[in-house]
């Protein structure tokens, strides 16, 4: 590759530019949550100051936020586990089918995608409420399952779709049953794609505020339903839910580093294949 | 006779372990759709035939009563106008300025990932986390900006609390997190443009913008119009980022359809009329993507 240093410079300048715009308020975010609110409250902004993590201690164990931590967990690790593993088998049937009927199912399934959520929040509060399950973990963890379902069945598809075809004959005249092709095969061929559509489906649940703000009370309340109430309250605890805020990215941070090779997949071949 | 039915029994087996009944794989996740999704989306059909308040604990058929009273009102005509102009304000936003690092990152020799990484990191942050953040840019007088502004010695607009102001907050909110993923799909789209026609291109003397718009866009021209699809749809649902930021206000300045239908069902407890407006907007989102993926089929046709 042929290219002049001068505009390869500027280039660099101008991304990294609009790269340090962009992760402003996350640096923002972090450096309000280990400053004391004198700080925090100066005009203009302080950028010299002696950090504290105070807050985040605060944050985390005296108002509790470990217990939102936990809902969240549970909530989240519950769905994952019942969207992938139904997904899954549902994703290696569609990459093995062919015809018509498979491909209306995959065009469904993207389509189920794309409703607007909150038209499926109405009837799961009235059924929630009528069989008193609101303020309980299975009314949240079906409500992810449903959202989770057609995003799970397609990520996986895409990875049961690159493994070759001879590789089912070669275990179908060996004698495997169509079951045994599938988890003796299929499945091991796919154990990375696997935990890469677990990791997807985590972020998902864990992400998700609509159906948590609807469906979630005082004992089951997950992370971004807390912080959304806090962060809206008095002003005077802005250190505490930036520290609370932070906190929540954290592993989200984790994921993108454990997930680096495989974003372009998760977040674009996953859905642009269609 | 043994001899001559062995191998066609050991033949059929073969071609039942390798086509035959994969159905029953489907059967799991059917059921769990079918439950969790399908039944509840008909539930919210039958619901929206209602006026069903639970506040009052009213329930009476009316048929479509709940379409025509939303059809004549202007809080709905409102809010579906301005979802419309939000969503296309911020989609545009996100897919100029992606392109525009998509095909910086291109271009760009050295460092690579680490943008890549760097640039992605808004999109993954959970929207309500993403929503504070931007909140403690915007709010007024203690916000980043505003205090920058007011450390400079301008007097800064009420970025959340002026209706015009507050839509454009909006909007750049969408753009902050949903940039990353224009820049991520387009950026490995460009890259699987056939370098030889590049190449080509080159040799006849094409610039870069020439090489951009010319070449390499018309290339990837069903993967732009995929991407699209897939923002619209979401930026027509999306709810977070708006509930925490504005909650629809100042006002209804950022009320946004589905920030309407929440204030129905959530808050007046109209559970009828959300629903009715909820499968309105089903239908709003359901012709813009029969309307884009006919756009695909066109051009697929047109290039064979």
């Amino acid at each position: 590759m042929r290219r002049r240093a001068v505009p390869q410079i500027l280039l660099f300048g101008a991304l990294a530019a609009f790269t340090a715009i962009n992760l402003t308020p996350i640096l923002w975010a972090f450096l309000t949550s280990i400053k004391q609110p004198v700080d925090a409250f100066s005009v203009p902004p302080t950028i010299i100051f002696a950090p504290t993590l105070e807050f985040h201690t605060q944050v985390w164990v005296e108002k509790e936020f470990w217990r939102f931590l936990i809902n969240s967990a549970v909530i989240s690790i519950s769905t994952v586990t019942i969207s992938v593993s139904c997904g899954t088998l549902a994703a290696y049937a569609l990459s093995r089918m062919r015809g018509r009927s498979s491909r209306m199912l995959l065009f469904g399934l993207l389509a189920m995608r794309m409703f607007p959520l909150i038209l499926l929040a109405i009837p799961f509060f009235v059924l929630a409420k009528t069989l008193g399950l609101i303020n309980t973990y299975p009314a949240m963890i079906l409500a992810l399952v449903a959202i989770n379902q057609p995003f799970t069945i397609w990520l996986m598809r895409s990875f049961f779709v690159d493994v070759p075809h001879e590789l089912y004959e070669a275990a179908a005249i060996d004698g495997c049953n169509v079951w045994q092709v599938f988890s003796r095969v299929a499945l091991p061929m796919v154990r990375p794609g696997l935990g890469v559509t677990a990791l997807f489906s985590l972020l998902l649940s864990y992400n998700e505020f609509l159906f948590a703000l609807v469906l979630t009370g005082p004992n089951t309340k997950t992370l971004p339903v807390a912080i959304a109430e806090y962060g809206g309250e008095d002003i005077n605890y802005w250190s505490l839910s930036a520290a609370a805020a932070v906190g929540i990215m954290l592993p989200i941070v984790a994921f993108m580093m454990a997930l680096q090779r495989h974003l372009v997949r998760g977040i674009a071949l996953g859905a642009v294949k269609g | 006779m043994a001899a001559l039915a062995a191998p066609t029994l050991a033949r059929r087996r073969l071609k039942t372990a390798l086509h035959g009944r994969l159905w029953p794989f489907l059967v799991p996740s059917g059921l769990v759709i079918g439950c969790v999704l399908l039944y509840p989306l008909g539930y919210a059909l039958y619901l929206s035939l209602f006026r069903y308040e639970l506040g009052t604990n009213t329930q009476e058929f009316i048929f479509l009563g709940n379409y025509s009273a939303l059809l004549q009102e202007a809080r709905f005509w409102e809010s579906l106008a301005r979802t419309t102009g939000i969503v296309l304000s911020a989609v545009g936003l996100e897919f100029s300025l992606g392109l525009a690092i998509a095909y910086g990152l291109y271009r760009l020799t050295y460092g690579v990932r680490v943008f890549n990484m760097l640039l992605f990191l808004p999109h993954i942050v959970t929207p309500v986390v993403a929503a504070l953040f931007l909140r403690w840019i915007f709010m007024g007088r203690w916000g980043l900006l505003s205090a920058g502004l007011l450390g400079l010695g301008f007097f800064p607009p009420d970025f959340l609390g002026n209706p015009f102001w507050a839509r454009i907050t909006v909007v750049l909110a969408d753009a902050w997190q949903f940039t990353p993923f224009m820049i991520l799909v387009l950026y490995a789209g460009l890259n699987t443009v056939d370098q030889s026609q590049i190449e080509a291109a080159q040799i006849d003397g094409a610039g870069i913008w020439t090489l951009l718009f010319h070449i390499m866009l018309p290339a990837i021209r069903p993967l732009i119009v995929f991407v699209l699809a897939i923002r619209i749809m979401d930026a027509f649902r999306f709810f977070d980022q708006i509930y925490v930021l504005t909650s629809g206000g100042p006002g209804t300045a950022t009320e946004t359809i589905t920030m309407y239908t929440y204030a129905l069902a959530f808050r007046l407890l109209e559970i009828g009329k959300a629903s009715a407006l909820g499968v309105l907007t089903l239908i709003v989102s359901a012709s813009l993507i029969a309307l884009m993926i006919a756009a695909i089929y066109w051009r697929e046709r047109e290039r064979i």
